[in-house]
């Protein structure tokens, strides 16, 4: 019995393809499947945040009456006993004469109880909207509108994690800056993708002194330093801008960022590739250069290239935050994880107003996330990594 | 060897083509920027002041000819001509500033590679899991928080403590002063924050670096041999597989020295640092001054360049393979 299992999981093993193998060992690497699935959880999030989020992160969504108002957490229970709902007390803003300023003050005695499925503003799902210079690159998908929201407060606001100076969701803000910054980060981390596949591509496959002279020229690239350089991009862009052609010009200098690296080691595998036996049999069969280049070259190293982009994604979001926090790259009316974090320069906010951190550790999540299933991804995609110590 | 320096130059050339060819394609010239900054003053301007602007500027010849005069200007007389706005000297504007600078990167570079090297060869050989592990979450760490937060945290506490915020390079009474003995102490009793939030994330990035070398090395049967003639502990350690370890240690630096260099002008904002960084943000921010700007990226590589540079001839001196790889 024991036996026929060992040698139906052999069999498993022997045809298994490369996509299950990886997948199996990675599986194994507890870090890094926590990783995958908080990694979900925030595209998910992200994506849905409309639906997740009580209210417009922009500022038609701001509540005037709770300017930099502190998070306000659902309780069960308070001095006057418990709920099996949800509730917050009300709040109410009053001066304060001391410090004058508008300051909350909570009014025990009220009860306001959270609500699930509420109706709110209006939103769609699934809609793609290009609005590039000149008309004819607009693109409009409506998409699915709705009005449900994951939950809301029945006569009044629920902010989770507090508002910022303008009145405006911090909740609802990172939420859809988790998204934003992910798209500039995987626009980024495509174009660069395309870039390196390009010129690593010719260089590795044709080498010679084609290979020398790109190579030159990717290592004169690679020494200039990026952000300076980008800053300086940045900076030059005319502010009149609308935010989504900034947004992909933001992606496009992110893309010039990244593809340095990964066209050296697209063109170095290639190289060592192409001399392998395999691809001198299909040569010898007749196989044309691009019959080559896509049934027994490219199939050869997609793991890998799966793993550097995956690699590369943090570079993407850090160097998308610093951008923005320099306050050169995407702005407030954006919500991007980098724009949300240019508020905590404030030293105000800093001392008084510490929730608007929140999108930070949304921030360090999602980079550690990141890198958590990017590194266990490389040690899953390498056959040899459980034979090496 | 007379290749490498050759190599250096045309890099340089490269990059400094580069830099110029994005500098030009910023909407609006020198001419219509120092113009429409004058016009913000109060003066009238006209099309003409502006032609007679790009004339006196040379902006009327051709890209590639301007291209080499710049070229010329920078590598034999070393002079990076007049800032847009500011109608001053370039070079009397980074003066100091450059030097300060590439100092405080240099030093965050030091201290990364002072507290990477030991650690990283130490951790290679320590079977403890608890010491790998904790090592392997703070390079994560350093990895996933931004170094601008990381200023902004110790601002914040150092604020809080002290009840003074630790910004600028310089104290106040030793801003305008020549350089003195008192001055650079007051320099360097300010100069550790940035040289630390500096260095930060590229230690993360150097222990991951030195531990995986020394892995790789470690497993080798050099070691072996080694270890079978008596050699134990860290002598063993650092006699043989270190210095194997070290050649791509010594290679990457260049590259650490850009890494460092993109977090300079971030820093610097947070600070309140008055070196290049500073200068490079003020002049993009602020002015939108393509020549300045041009300057200091071109500086900055330059540095990068020259550090790659001297790297190569370290490991020559070290790596007898190289040496013999170089000369012959």
């Amino acid at each position: 019995m024991a036996k026929a299992e060992t040698v139906g999981s052999k069999e498993a093993y022997f045809t298994a393809s490369q996509g299950q193998l990886i997948w199996t060992r990675f599986k194994r690497n507890r870090s890094a499947v926590i990783a995958l699935w908080v990694l979900i959880f925030l595209v998910l999030a992200g994506y849905f945040a409309s639906f997740f989020s009580p209210y417009d992160p922009t500022i038609a969504g701001r509540d005037k009456d709770y300017l930099n108002g502190a998070p306000q957490i659902p309780m069960f229970c308070d001095k006057n006993g418990c709920s099996w709902r949800p509730f917050l007390h009300g709040v109410e803003m009053k001066l304060d004469m001391a410090t004058l300023r508008r300051n909350p003050v909570v009014n025990e005695d009220q009860r306001l109880y959270v609500e699930f499925f509420v109706r709110d503003w209006e939103y769609a799902f699934f809609d793609f909207n290009l609005d590039l210079p000149g008309d004819s690159f607009d693109i409009r998908f409506p998409g699915i509108t709705s009005t449900i929201h994951l939950f809301g407060l029945d006569g009044g606001k629920i902010h989770l994690f507090g508002t910022d100076g303008e009145g405006k969701d911090v909740f609802s803000r990172t939420l859809h800056a988790i998204w934003t910054t992910m798209a500039v980060g995987t626009l980024g981390v495509l174009i660069a993708f395309v870039l390196a596949l390009i010129i690593g591509g010719i260089a590795g496959y044709f080498g010679g002194w084609i290979d020398s002279v790109l190579q030159m020229i990717t290592d004169a690239i690679r020494t200039v330093p990026p952000i300076p350089l980008f800053m300086a991009l940045a900076a030059f862009t005319p502010p009149e801008w609308s935010s989504e052609t900034r947004f992909f010009v933001i992606s496009i200098i992110l893309g010039f960022i990244g593809w340095p690296t990964l066209a050296r080691r697209i063109r170095t595998h290639l190289l060592a590739e192409r001399s392998q036996e395999y691809v001198l049999a299909a040569q010898l069969c007749g196989a044309s250069s691009g019959h080559i280049i896509r049934r027994h070259l490219l199939p050869s190293f997609t793991s890998y290239i799966i793993v550097d982009l995956m690699i590369s994604f943090p570079y993407m979001v850090r160097s998308e935050t610093a951008l923005s926090f320099i306050g050169l790259g995407l702005k407030d009316p954006v919500n991007s994880l980098g724009a949300l974090m240019y508020a905590v320069t404030d030293t105000d906010v800093l001392r008084n107003f510490q929730w608007e951190a929140i999108p930070v550790l949304f921030v360090i999540a999602l980079v550690l996330a990141f890198v958590f299933v990017g590194d266990g991804l490389r040690d899953a995609a390498d056959p040899y990594s459980g034979t090496k110590k | 060897m007379a290749m490498r320096a050759f190599f250096a130059v045309v890099t340089l050339m490269t990059v400094s083509l580069i830099v110029f060819t994005l500098m030009e394609f910023v909407p609006a010239d020198c001419a219509e920027r120092y113009v429409a900054f004058k016009s913000t003053t109060g003066q009238n301007i006209t099309e003409a002041d502006i032609q007679a602007e790009r004339v006196r500027l040379g902006l009327d010849r051709p890209f590639l000819e301007r291209w080499a005069t710049w070229m010329k200007n920078v590598f034999v007389h070393g002079d990076f001509g007049e800032s847009c706005i500011l109608r001053q000297s370039i070079n009397d504007l980074l003066k100091d500033k450059f030097w300060i600078s590439l100092g405080l990167s240099l030093a965050a570079l030091f201290v990364a590679y002072a507290i990477a090297i030991p650690v990283g060869i130490y951790a290679a050989s320590s079977t403890s899991a608890f010491f790998n592990n904790s090592l392997r979450f703070v390079s994560y760490l350093g990895l996933a928080i931004p170094n601008f937060l990381l200023a902004l945290i110790v601002l914040l506490i150092w604020s809080y403590l002290f009840d003074n915020l630790l910004v600028g390079i310089f104290s106040n009474e030793y801003r305008d002063a020549p350089w003195s003995w008192d001055k650079f102490v007051d320099f360097l009793s300010r100069a550790w924050l940035p040289i630390f939030l500096l260095g930060w994330s590229d230690t993360a990035f150097a222990l991951q670096t030195v531990r995986a070398l020394m892995l790789d090395e470690i497993g080798k049967l050099y070691v072996t041999a080694a270890a079978a003639r008596g050699i134990t502990g860290s002598k063993l350690l650092w006699r043989y597989p270190a210095r194997h370890a070290m050649g791509p240690v010594i290679n990457s630096l260049g590259f650490d020295l850009n890494r460092i260099f993109n977090e300079l002008p971030v820093i610097a904002l947070i600070l309140v640092l008055t070196e290049a960084g500073a200068l490079l943000i003020d002049a993009l921010a602020r002015s939108n001054d393509q020549q300045l700007a041009g300057a200091i990226i071109f500086l900055l590589t330059a540095a990068i360049v020259f550090t790659n540079f001297i790297t190569d001839l370290a490991l020559a001196l070290i790596d007898p393979r190289v040496r013999r790889g170089l000369l012959g």
